[in-house]
């Protein structure tokens, strides 16, 4: 047996932030019609409900609205935040990307660097409108060990609930991302 | 538009209709990770994901396969059906020169309430028919002269 196939992971200190909620965090700027443009433009969905004002007016949404998975990436840097998330690009390890996991839920303390997304699990209630204001707010819902082919990885679950500024539910994720 | 889906005629078994995209090519990656300001250099920086990462080439979005399965299901279920649920896992990597086809089949069908509920399995397969994003979904769909499924969902109403 490996080594590494005996090490736990699931450190008392992992397992006090199971649970662990972040308050709700607003999207820095309401739904503009340019990025809900860029979406559906860049999924190659050019559902009229995206765009043609006079079609949206007569469905169930009243106007235009965004795709449904669209609140999910509502949250982007915002203006006066001026730490540049790429100033470590310098650096040849460097993916692109932050590490931190979700805004206002504490970092994951492991000494695992490798993080990949495991999937999804959604539910919806109800899809933002352009000039709507988003909200989330995450929960660990677990952390836990299991082995896997290459060695011991840990899952941790996710939940995010997004919903408008005003509190109407527009939908659930669970997901599951993999530490190894 | 495909036709919305109609709960009385579907039986289990039945196969939606699909979803295609591609073939995909970086500039579509690129695209994507634009538009969501996603800058994960395994995205669209080769040597990085091959040499760094020993990836077979720069990886298609998991981000944005996640919404070619939603739009499958809302595409299906039109405007007067809701997509309730749905989930998948990330099983395969795909790559520039793929042609994804989303794809759903009916597992289960059953009258919950005024409403009626259809259960399918989805995924998302290349063009050598290999699937990587395999996942279920449920959705609620109006019953032949029953309400309408209400705007904003509330599952409460399934009872």
């Amino acid at each position: 047996m490996a080594v590494d196939e005996l090490i736990n992971y699931i450190t008392d200190e992992v397992r006090a932030i199971v649970g662990a909620q972040s308050p709700w965090v607003e999207a820095c700027h309401p739904v503009e019609p340019s990025e809900v443009r860029r979406f559906f433009q860049a999924l190659m969905d050019p559902n009229p409900r995206f765009w043609n004002e006079d079609y949206a007016k007569t469905t169930r949404y009243g106007g235009v609205v965004a795709p449904p998975g669209f609140p999910v990436h509502a949250f982007r840097r915002p203006a006066d935040d001026l730490n540049d998330t790429l100033a470590a690009a310098g650096d040849p390890d460097f993916d692109g990307v932050s590490r931190s996991m979700r805004p206002g839920l504490p970092k994951i303390p492991l000494a695992l660097s490798g993080i990949l997304n495991g999937g999804y699990e959604y539910e919806f209630y109800s899809y933002p409108k352009v000039g709507e204001r988003i909200r989330c707010r995450s929960t660990y819902r677990d952390i836990y060990q299991k082995q896997g082919r290459a060695g011991p990885m840990v899952l941790v679950l996710i939940e995010d609930e997004y919903a408008t500024a005003d509190g109407r539910p527009l939908l659930k994720s669970l997901n599951t991302m993999i530490m190894r | 538009m495909p036709v919305p889906a109609n709960f009385e005629a579907i039986s289990v078994g039945d196969e939606i209709p699909t979803v295609i995209k591609g073939p995909m090519s970086t500039a579509h990656i690129m695209r994507w990770s634009a538009a969501m300001e996603n800058w994960h250099k395994i995205h669209y920086d080769w040597r990085y994901a091959t040499e760094h990462d020993h990836l077979p080439d720069v990886l298609i979005n998991g981000s944005w396969k996640q919404h070619v399965l939603a739009q499958l299901l809302v595409d299906w279920v039109g405007e007067t059906g809701w997509l309730w649920k749905m989930n998948f896992q990330y099983r395969g990597m795909n790559v520039p020169g793929d042609t994804l086809t989303a794809w759903g089949r009916v597992t289960d069908k059953k009258e919950r309430g005024a409403y009626g509920l259809v259960e399918l399995e989805i995924g998302l397969k290349d063009q050598n028919g290999k699937e990587g994003s395999p996942g279920n979904a449920i959705v609620v769909l109006p019953r032949a002269g029953g309400p309408a499924v209400p705007y904003p969902f509330d599952p409460a109403v399934l009872g």
